[in-house]
């Protein structure tokens, strides 16, 4: 017999095992543990991406907040437009020249009302019963030059 | 196989796609599942099919295709965990590329073709299990797998001259074994 004859013969035999071990293969348990695990990543992936998309809207929704801060009135305009003032009436030194002039608010008598012609309103808190506000234009000189009185707007309808 | 498909279904399958992990199991797992018993015994066929997809899962932060064919890639990584499994005794021999055997016996061998068919699958298997590991290798991706040459190097990760080499000496093993085999055979009939 030659060489080629026994190797032909080998081959043979070869794939009559590749053959015979074609159905052979892993068993239904093995599939069915990976296509948990498939399904784990599968849970996590949509997990991560609902945290991504929430990630992201947070910051959209925080981008347009501190944009819409920038817009607002501060919080001391605010509070400026929540007072009710009358308009600044000259004082004794009011013809007085002056370069730099500065608002100084203060609390005064309510008799001071008074003597501008204005009524006193109802007062709103008892500690505040013998005072009300003021905004006094003082020179740098130090004198007055004109003074309005100053109420929170709740009282609006009271202010003269 | 197409091979774009393969890498799609890779691909998909990493992230988390169940008919595409189910399509690629399907295509893979029974060779897997054939080279895992000839190599370390039928008991670890299930674990190293289970530990080599759960590799590929395991490397869901991929998304790029493996360099070599997605068969290469998944055999490669059977192949590791095998390896592993063998410790010890996967010692790669020296190469000597000696064909000399296989002259001696192709005779005997030839009367192979004497046996049943079930004869014949029983020895030849017995006598492929008794390769030591590094030529049982090359028989079973090359001869059993059918593998080509090329990914067959790619798996075993050497150059494609050493495989030819090591299925020849693998061959010649065989051809001694076998004829030892006929020889009991043909003197149980006489």
């Amino acid at each position: 017999m030659k060489e080629s004859d026994g190797r032909r013969s080998l081959d043979t035999a070869l794939r009559a095992i590749a053959e015979d071990e074609a159905q052979l293969g892993a068993s239904v348990g093995i599939e069915v543990r990976l296509l948990a695990e498939v399904r784990n990543i599968a849970v996590a992936r949509r997990r991560r991406m609902v945290i991504v998309v929430c990630a992201a809207a947070a910051v959209v929704l925080l981008a347009l907040w501190i944009g819409s801060q920038r817009f607002l009135p501060s919080r001391s305009s605010e509070a400026r437009v929540a007072e009710v003032t009358t308009d600044f009436m000259p004082l004794a030194y009011s013809s007085v020249p002056s370069t730099n002039v500065q608002v100084v608010r203060l609390a005064v008598p309510r008799a001071a009302l008074v003597a501008f012609g204005l009524t006193p309103p109802e007062p709103l808190e008892r500690a505040s019963a013998d005072t009300v506000l003021a905004d006094v234009l003082v020179g740098d000189d130090g004198l007055a030059r004109a003074v309005r009185f100053v109420r929170p707007a709740a009282d609006q309808e009271q202010m003269p | 196989m197409n091979e774009v498909e393969d890498a799609q279904l890779l691909e998909r399958s990493r992230r988390g796609d169940e008919g595409a992990f189910s399509e690629l199991y399907r295509r893979y797992q029974a060779g897997i599942y054939r080279y895992a018993v000839h190599m370390c015994g039928t008991s670890a066929g299930d674990d190293v099919v289970q530990e080599t997809f759960l590799a590929v899962l395991g490397q869901r932060g991929r998304t790029d295709a493996p360099r070599q064919t997605v068969a290469g890639y998944l055999f490669g990584i059977a192949r590791h965990i095998v390896l592993q499994r063998l410790g010890s005794k996967y010692e790669p021999f020296t190469d000597s590329g000696d064909d000399d055997i296989s002259e001696v016996a192709s005779g005997a061998l030839t009367a192979l073709d004497n046996l049943t068919r079930t004869e014949t699958i029983a020895a030849v298997r017995a006598a492929v299990q008794s390769l030591p590991p590094v030529y049982r290798e090359a028989v079973v991706l090359c001869d059993l797998q059918e593998m080509e040459y090329a990914a067959a190097a790619g798996v075993l990760q050497c150059p494609i001259g050493t495989v030819r080499s090591r299925l020849s000496r693998a061959r010649a093993l065989l051809v001694t074994k076998l004829s030892a085999v006929y020889a009991t055979a043909d003197a149980r009939r006489q």
